[in-house]
């Protein structure tokens, strides 16, 4: 799922300060899983922006609430009515939720509430960990299910490189190398014959070089 | 022991620090209060295992926002402590009373105008 | 109250010719945890204590160990437990004088003294002590301080009722002066014209536990206790540390108050001494090592800590490793000496000469010195003894069989705790549980007979578009709230909140005819919520919640103003202060009142069927008292055979027949007709939470599968001895370990009795980096088979190598029997392990004597290895039950100190090896202790959940696990629906998912988010 970290509230108080009446809206989706951007966050949130607003003597209206996903119009959509009541809006959601709101509200100030960071998994609470970057062709059947792509900090296809060392990345001796990791689990698999033969210059066009991405699912279209 | 100290609390109970809601703690200041003490019981002692420990981390986030939105993270205040050690409360109270008094008034209460009398809160 | 008894049970007594009630003689922990077991086993349980308030040395010491637990806040929850239990019936002060009749319905004759005070109408406000013009030494805090003649033992103390002492009052020795204390109470429960009473009690059994009481060290002439203030016993520097001790929990010492800069504690006073007691006390080691660690928290300043001792015996339950953190991490030193004599000093301090283990003679000076005083029977426990006709020890403590642990010698009369030998505060409750368990199988068929049962009538239904309509009750409480706080004022105030329909101020809001009137308001004003502002709800609450059950009102629709213990009491000299305050108090409750909602308490149903996990003697035991008791009990063993470990043990250090015993037990096991036996049973599924488990076991070798449905689940699954890799064993037959040479002595007494010298060697396996805890076992085995071996052929050398002999309690007389026999010891230190070599075929052990300093090398016989107990490979069986095992592998109970038997899981109970390393006779009450609290709970067919649980709210569950993972219990679980789901049934309530909940789809009920905000909304 996606993972995000709250902003900093001094980030937010920056954004919002001139404003009056902002309404935050957290997505019931990835990032309260993450516990970046849920109906607690908001809540949290605008009871600080209220705090901020009443200590420095200005009268401001901070209302919060939470939908159930933002990257959809249908739950973005019952906001609608609210939207005019409001100089600003903090989105809590992930990117895709800030920038759908924000077509969906043109003329309405949106301010992301969150940072979004990357795919990952829940290590456990309060610990994520970047598992995929989304490159649209994966090739994990390749690499014994642990992708080069997002796990090598070089996103080498052949590796691994000089730099792996004790089975750790050179950038850091807490980051794992991926291919250390791929290496360990063929031969777990029994398959390390793979290293044998280089694997082929990766196919990125359908990654970012071909411009923001769609997908079109015929299949799945009336 | 009817230690005396400063008619300034007001406490609300809780089953167990692990049930104060990081909004209540926010809530408290925005209402006015001078000053809030969480109260739970020591470490490793939490009669429910860690609620005291969740409480501890609430109430420094809460300390954090406070400090960035102006109303100061030292109007905050988290004790450890157990039921035999009422002389360790009453002076807990004094000192914190005595900080609030130092503090004045909050600048939510300041701004709002509500009544002038300092009133820390204690959840425990 | 409307109180009526089981009619069907009533016949089944008549019959039986047993009666359902129980007596237990002695107040402390263990006759607390008695009561409470026997009261929740169905059973009218007279407590008799004679002192005025229950409690024991426990309510006077300041922290446990190995936890370092506050002792009163782990001890009062169970005081009140026992002070508001409908089936307890407290009798303090009172004394047992005679006792007549049979096991099963004996008639117990007990003098209650006057208290000089009426139990019905004091309200504990305290104000005869403060009027009290006569000041007495305090006894509660050792004498260190000062209580009045009118007085109660401690704040916490149950019943909290005060008590005039005859023996001091002016009034009694002045002939009829001052009645200070009758002049001003404002309830009129001074009567001093108060006489004795004497009751006959008509019991089915009756359960000793008295306690101990600390030895006098002034018998020491050289110790000069008694003319030295900065002398003091470990029981009175409990109360100098304490919070609510003489000098409020700071570290002094009593001559001037000055903060000690070095202390010494001086171990084996009055214990292991020919001249006073001979055996060991068991605690004061550990007790000792808290103090000192205790000490060094208290004090802001380096403070030093030495501890004079023989040998140190931290033999329990993680009791090294707690010994090693004061050793390595508190710096507490460890000087293994013998004190003979305290000389004073100049201004108070104190002078000792020691010669330390070198035979170097030395001089120490400390501002203050602990002497570790062990236990002993008092006077009035010995009289207790005869006058119940049951045979003492040589010691004067109840003589009791090891394979019967808890039984006197007279039928129907138990013991349990220090009575029954020095022992500490979980085994003190281990034991208190097993007699409950002994009386339980004896008194099975008169459950429920005496029991009153609370009768109550169908609750009002409150509709959720009901308005609030609220009435508040306001207390003065004499003038403990009026004096203080305007009270007027008050309840005209309280006529302006919002939803209050119905003010009334009372002189005792607690009293019996205000809760008759409070009943009749309820209905006349149709109130749907109660608000009392009067004490504490920690000690009234229950009794207005039950007004309310009365008044046909669900009992969560009332909420209470603290405006005494919060307001009127710590605000004395700010009046008006005091009155702002209690009315914000009672808005902030009328507030939260309008939002309650009733709670509905629903039944647990409770399958009747008990199972009994492992088959050794623990378990045998346990499935043979639930048997007993009535409950069918399935029995589940993984060997072949029944008997565990205890099928090689062939003797006990008492001499008796082990295999015999073991015999017998497995004989009357198979023979129950209560009881199934399950053979080569492997457990490999296990669901469902208290009352209602599902087991699954595949069965003998045919491996059938077989699905057994249970309430409760006893885990026995013992341990075994450590295989040494180290003194070359199983490389030589001769090198053999403590159970191997028991089996060569049984099967070949003959040619052991050829042997010329044997080496035996302590702590093998145990005490190690390894395994760092002590296996408790070893040191009296060592001296048990040097005893017999020492039978076999008097001029055999036995020579055993050790680190501290850590024979506990009684076992102590064998120690020194060894000793008195010839058996060698030397002491070894962990970094010079004594050495056994094999040349070729000769066995040889060489060691560094600790007197002499040298290397002595020894040819033998052979050489036994004390290998210590490891846990049972349960890593499977945790992770099925989900319940958790320590770095050893041993499980985990509920409490470390008051709840030994239970999981933290309810309906889960554990005992034996399983727990950690014990003796025979410890396993068998520790199974019966775990039998009585699975039988409590079958029992207890009438048990309700808490209302107070969790509750979520599907709908926008993000099924992100926060709660899943931070429940301290592990209650909350994503259903097949992809939700949260939380089994009331096992909420403890404790809030802590709610508010970590990142959806916030998560309340808990009576303290919802609203109704707490409510509280701050109004408050400002």
């Amino acid at each position: 799922m996606i993972k995000a970290v709250p902003k900093p509230l001094e980030e937010v108080l920056d954004l919002v300060k001139d404003f009056t009446k902002v309404l935050i809206v957290g997505c019931d989706g990835c990032v309260t899983v993450c516990e970046a951007g849920g109906s607690k966050e908001a809540k949290v949130l605008a009871s600080a922006l209220r705090l901020y607003f009443t200590q420095a003597g200005k009268q401001a209206q901070i209302d919060e609430t939470s939908l159930t996903r933002q990257c959809e119009k249908e739950y973005l959509a019952q906001l609608s009515d609210k939207m005019d009541a409001y100089d600003a809006v903090v989105s809590l959601a992930c990117g895709c939720g800030v920038q759908y709101m924000a077509e969906m509200y043109n003329n309405k100030i949106i301010y992301p509430g969150v940072d979004t960071c990357f795919l990952g998994v829940n290590e456990e609470r309060g610990l994520y960990a970047e598992r995929c970057q989304a490159c649209g062709r994966c090739i994990l059947a390749e690499t014994g299910g642990v992708c080069p792509i997002a796990r090598c900090s070089k996103r080498m296809l052949n590796g691994p490189c000089g730099g792996s060392d004790q089975g750790k990345c050179e950038i850091s001796k807490d980051v794992p190398c991926g291919w250390e990791l791929i290496y360990e689990r063929l031969k777990t698999l029994g398959q390390l014959d793979r290293f044998e033969k280089p694997v082929d210059p990766k196919d990125w066009t359908t990654s970012r070089d071909g411009g923001p991405r769609t997908i079109v699912r015929e299949d799945l279209r009336i | 022991m009817r230690l005396q100290y400063p008619p300034s609390v007001r406490i609300i109970e809780v089953p167990c620090t692990g049930k104060v809601d990081i909004m209540h703690l926010l809530m408290a200041f925005e209402y006015g209060a001078d000053g809030v003490i969480v109260m739970g019981c020591l470490e490793g002692d939490c009669h429910y295992g860690a609620g005291n420990l969740y409480a501890k981390k609430r109430g420094n986030r809460v300390k954090e926002i406070l400090d960035k939105v102006g109303v100061g993270g030292e109007r905050l205040a988290m004790y450890n402590l157990t039921s035999g050690m009422g002389g360790r409360f009453a002076e807990i109270i004094r000192e914190i009373t005595e900080k609030v008094m130092e503090l004045g008034p909050s600048p939510i209460r300041v701004a709002t105008g509500k009544a002038v009398r300092p009133i820390a809160e204690v959840t425990t | 109250m409307p109180q009526e008894k089981d009619v069907t049970a009533q016949e089944s007594a008549q019959r039986s010719g047993n009666v359902g009630a129980v007596m237990v003689v002695g107040g402390g922990v263990a006759g607390i945890q008695a009561a409470l077991d026997m009261a929740n086993s169905g059973f009218y349980v007279y407590l008799v204590e004679n002192k005025p308030a229950i409690g024991g040395v426990m309510a006077q010491l300041d922290k446990t160990f190995p936890t370092n637990d506050c002792s009163m806040c782990i001890l009062s929850p169970k005081l009140v437990e026992c002070g508001r239990h409908l089936n307890i019936e407290i009798l303090a002060p009172a004394t047992v004088q005679g006792i007549n009749g049979v096991p099963g319905h004996f008639t117990v004759k007990i003098t209650q003294p006057a208290r000089y005070i009426d139990l019905a109408k004091c309200i504990g406000c305290g104000v005869c002590a403060e009027k009290c013009p006569k000041k007495v030494p305090d006894e509660f805090n050792q004498g260190l301080g000062t209580r009045k003649s009118a007085y109660v033992m401690y704040p916490q103390a149950v019943p909290l009722k005060y008590a005039i002492d005859k023996a001091s009052c002016i009034y009694f020795k002045k002939g009829g002066k001052c009645k200070a204390c009758e002049k001003f109470c404002p309830t009129g429960a001074v009567d001093l014209e108060q006489k004795d009473q004497v009751r006959d009690l008509e019991v089915g059994a009756v359960i000793l536990t008295p306690g101990f009481r600390t030895f006098d060290p002034s018998q020491y002439p050289t110790y000069h206790y008694a003319h030295f203030p900065n002398v003091v016993t470990s029981l009175e520097f409990e109360r100098i540390l304490s919070a609510s001790g003489p000098f409020g929990g700071h570290l002094v010492r009593p001559s001037d108050h000055a903060e000690p800069k070095k202390i010494a504690w001086l171990q084996c006073v009055g214990s292991r001494d020919v001249k006073y007691h001979t055996y060991c006390s068991s605690v004061c080691c550990m007790y000792a090592i808290k103090e000192a660690v205790i000490s060094k928290e208290h004090a802001s300043y380096p403070l030093d800590t030495a501890i004079f001792f023989m040998d140190m015996r931290t033999f329990g339950k993680d009791f090294e490793l707690y010994y090693n953190r004061a050793k390595d991490e508190h710096g507490v030193r460890f000087v293994r000496s013998r004190i003979h004599s305290i000389d004073p000093l100049a201004d108070g301090d104190l002078q000792v000469r020691y010669a330390d283990e070198s035979g170097e003679e030395k001089i120490e000076t400390f501002n203050l010195i602990v002497l570790s005083v062990g236990m002993e029977v008092s006077q009035a426990s010995r009289e207790l003894s005869s006058t119940l006709g049951v045979d003492a020890n040589s010691h004067d403590f109840v003589a009791t069989s090891p394979f019967a642990p808890v039984s006197a010698s007279r039928p129907g009369i138990y013991v349990s705790g220090a009575m029954q030998g020095p022992k500490d505060i979980p085994e003190s409750v281990m034991q208190a549980s097993a007699a409950a368990g002994a009386v339980s199988a004896s008194l099975g068929d008169v459950r429920w007979t005496e029991t009153r049962l609370k009768k109550t009538p169908e609750p009002k239904a409150i509709r959720p578009e009901d308005a609030p309509r609220i009435g508040v009750f306001v207390c003065n409480c004499g003038i403990n709230i009026g004096g203080i706080v305007n009270v007027p004022d008050l309840a005209e105030y309280v006529k302006t909140l919002p939803n209050v329909a119905y003010v009334e101020e009372n002189l005792f809001t607690c009293s019996q005819d205000t809760q008759v009137q409070m009943t009749k308001i309820i209905e006349e004003h149709n109130l749907n919520r109660v608000v009392v502002a009067a004490c504490t709800p920690i000690t009234h609450e229950s009794l207005f919640r039950e007004t309310l059950t009365d008044a046909g009102l669900n009992k969560y629709l009332f909420e209470m103003a603290n405006i005494r213990n919060q307001d009127s009491w710590v605000h004395m000299k700010e009046q008006d202060k005091a009155t702002d305050k209690a009315k914000d108090l009672v808005r902030m409750a009328v507030a939260r009142a309008s939002l309650l909602k009733p709670l509905m308490e629903k039944p647990l149903s409770i399958n009747q069927r008990a199972l009994v996990i492992g088959g050794g003697i623990a378990g045998l035991n346990a499935a043979l008292n639930l048997g007993d008791q009535g409950f069918e009990t399935i029995l589940l063993e993984k060997e072949p055979q029944l008997g565990g470990n205890a099928r090689r043990v062939h003797k006990t250090i008492e001499g008796l027949d082990v295999q015999a015993y073991l015999d017998g037990l497995i004989e009357q096991v198979k023979a129950h007709n209560k009881i199934q036996v399950l053979t080569s049973a492997l457990v490999v599924g296990f669901i469902g939470y208290k009352g209602n488990f599902t087991t699954e076991v595949l069965v003998g070798p045919g491996m059938y599968e077989r699905k057994i449905d249970h309430g409760i689940t006893v885990v026995a699954t013992g341990a075994h001895e450590y295989h040494p890799k180290e003194f070359l064993y199983g490389e030589h037959e001769r090198v053999m370990t403590q159970l191997e040479l028991g089996d060569f002595l049984h099967r070949e007494k003959d040619s052991a009795a050829k042997w010329d010298r044997v080496v035996m060697v302590q702590c093998v396996g145990s005490r190690n980096d390894e395994s760092p805890n002590c296996s408790r076992l070893c040191c009296q085995g060592a001296v048990k088979y040097a005893l017999q071996l020492k039978g076999l052929n008097p001029d055999m050398d036995v020579v055993i190598l050790y680190r501290d002999m850590r024979t506990y309690g009684f076992l102590e007389d064998y120690y020194r029997e060894a000793r008195e026999k010839g058996v060698l010891f030397s002491r070894f230190e962990p970094d010079r392990l004594p050495q056994v070599n094999n040349d070729n075929g000769q066995l040889s052990v060489t060691f560094v004597d600790h007197v002499l300093g040298r290397p002595i090398n020894m040819a033998v016989d052979a050489v036994v290895l004390s290998a210590g107990a490891r846990a049972a490979d349960t890593e499977e069986l945790a992770s099925l039950l989900k319940i958790p095992r320590n770095a050893g592998g041993f499980f985990i109970e509920a409490h470390a100190k008051l709840r030994p038997v239970d999981f933290a899981s309810e309906g889960i109970f554990l005992c034996g090896m399983a727990h950690s390393p014990k003796l025979i006779n410890e396993s068998i009450a520790q199974a019966m202790a775990a039998a009585s609290r699975a039988g409590a709970f079958l029992a207890d067919v009438n048990q309700t959940i808490s209302g107070i649980t969790a509750h979520v709210e599907p709908d926008r569950c993000a099924a992100c696990l926060v709660c899943v993972r931070t429940c301290p219990y592990g209650i909350p679980q994503i259903s097949r629906d992809n939700v949260s789901e939380i089994n009331e049934a096992l909420c403890q309530g404790c809030g802590t998912c709610a508010s970590e909940c990142p959806a916030k789809i998560i309340q808990v009920a009576h303290f919802e988010d609203d109704q707490i905000s409510a509280k701050i909304k109004t408050l400002y």
